[in-house]
């Protein structure tokens, strides 16, 4: 904890002050934004329909769910694009062995600059919850869903930033790296599409598929299987960033 | 250097450190010993193995064999030891561009093990030392290599290492702040701290060390002690093991 604590803090910092953060957050909850108004405007104009349909979908299938549908599209891309200085970063500075040299191990390296990501992806998704939970008041919304959905994205955050964080521990340069989160992001998304449109929704390939976990939690159905698949995925990405920083000390 | 330290407990020992670099053998069997309060210079040519050996001392490689033992215990088994015990200069000072001088002597101190009070008064300490006040403020990638040298020192020093790493520690200083850097480090190894300092500059290892030694391709060719009036004699040494070298 004593070597985590300043890294976290270090990487903290990095983010803080970094334009391309802050650009990113400004870009993405303005046009988050404008999808919620949109989303809004629909809601409205189909109220009387719905009337007509006592167990129709609400607000939350309506405009809260397709918001943070929307965020965990937007995320493919802006994740990597904020995680992708992570180690590459260090390692094209020069800075990487002065890590080492002060006795951080890379576990701890890895760590810590994971764990300082996740207060700006949770702060970017809290902000986007803000949007249809300022109206919340005026509705009936379905807690329970809503919950469940938004662990569900911010689960796919975490797990898109892990990516990201491996993928930068193995080339020299962040653009590389966020081009292959944004990669395997995408792969792991889509690796499904042929069985789906096959008809097959079982199977092994559907089973690794992060769609298959993130829309049943965006349905509202949480599941400890679907929990673990991305507790599962992020582990074992840092695990592999630890090892390649690992091999870098061996290797020089 | 005191008789005393000369005889006490040495802070660094290296045994038979081999390291392979970029397919070569980058070092091959370096022993070394060094006491609180000496001051080695390691002199090579380009490629000597001068650099990939600080950076095994600081812990920031691995040696592929050998031992190296700081204060007595194993700092392959335990790198943690590098945290308090060590101050490395790397080559080129790397920062982190995006950050402050001042967010960088807070970074390296609590990578370092410093907090709260400790960390402050180290800092003032060393900010004052090492004349960093103007530059405070500034962003470490808008710094000169010079005044990165600087902040690179001073982020080795933070902490009060026992062992202080600096690999070509004047490169990119103006004379006048090579002068600083040689008093700096004659302060350092009177208080008690052992320094081990990389160069190809001859004039530098007479200025401030106690002992030199000097590699080419990976090993050890000679070492001794310094003296401050013999700098002719250090660089006919220097010159017949470079040529002797080059003639195999």
């Amino acid at each position: 904890m004593s070597r985590l604590l300043p890294m976290f803090r270090l990487e903290l910092r990095r983010l803080r002050v970094q334009p391309l953060a802050w650009v990113l957050l400004a870009l993405s909850l303005a046009w988050l934004g404008w999808c919620f108004t949109r989303l809004l405007g629909d809601f409205l104009a189909s109220e009387i329909k719905r009337a007509a349909l006592p167990d129709g979908p609400g607000y939350v299938d309506l405009v809260a769910v397709p918001l943070l549908g929307q965020l965990a599209q937007l995320a493919f891309l802006v994740v990597p694009l904020l995680a992708m200085s992570t180690l590459a970063g260090e390692r094209r500075n020069g800075t990487l062995p002065l890590l080492f040299a002060a006795g951080v191990p890379a576990s701890r390296i890895v760590l810590g600059k994971y764990l300082a990501l996740l207060p700006w992806l949770l702060a970017w998704l809290a902000l986007t919850l803000a949007m249809p939970l300022s109206l919340a008041h005026a509705t009936t919304p379905d807690w329970g869903k809503l919950a469940a959905a938004t662990l569900g994205v911010a689960l796919m955050l975490a797990t898109l930033a892990a990516l990201t964080v491996a993928a930068s521990a193995f080339t020299t340069h962040p653009a590389i790296a966020a081009v292959l989160g944004l990669l395997i992001g995408l792969a792991l998304w889509t690796v499904n599409l042929g069985a789906q449109m096959a008809g097959l929704n079982d199977g092994v390939v559907n089973w690794l598929a992060m769609s298959t976990h993130e829309q049943d939690l965006l349905r509202g159905l949480v599941s400890s299987a679907d929990i673990l698949w991305f507790v599962l995925l992020i582990v074992v990405c840092l695990a592999l960033a630890t090892r390649r920083l690992a091999a870098d000390k061996e290797r020089g | 250097m005191t008789a005393a330290r000369a005889t006490a407990p040495p802070v660094l020992q290296l045994d038979q450190v081999a390291r392979r670099r970029a397919g070569r053998e980058a070092v091959q069997g370096l022993s070394l010993t060094l006491a609180p309060g000496q001051v080695l210079g390691l002199l090579g040519v380009n490629g000597a193995g001068k650099s990939t050996t600080l950076a095994m001392i600081a812990g920031a490689l691995r040696p592929d064999s050998g031992a190296i033992r700081l204060n007595g215990e194993d700092f392959l088994e335990q790198p943690e030891l590098a945290r308090h015990l060590i101050g490395w200069l790397p080559e080129r000072a790397p920062v982190w561009p995006e950050l402050t001088v001042a967010e960088h002597l807070d970074a390296h101190g609590r990578l370092r093990g410093l907090r709260g009070a400790g960390l402050c008064a180290a800092r003032e300490a060393t900010v004052a030392r090492l004349e960093l006040q103007p530059l405070l403020r500034r962003l470490a990638g808008t710094l000169s290599q010079g005044q990165r040298q600087r902040l690179g020192l001073a982020c080795a020093l933070l902490h009060r290492p026992a062992l202080l790493v600096l690999d070509e520690p004047a490169n990119a200083l103006d004379p006048v702040q090579v002068d600083a850097l040689r008093k700096l480090i004659r302060e350092q190894a009177a208080a008690g701290t052992a320094v081990i300092l990389s160069t190809h500059v001859l004039v530098e290892v007479t200025a401030v060390c106690d002992r030199v030694a000097i590699l080419h391709e990976g090993r050890l060719c000679h070492e001794g002690p310094v003296h401050a009036d013999d700098h002719a004699a250090l660089e006919r040494r220097f010159f017949e093991i470079a040529m002797q070298a080059r003639a195999a």
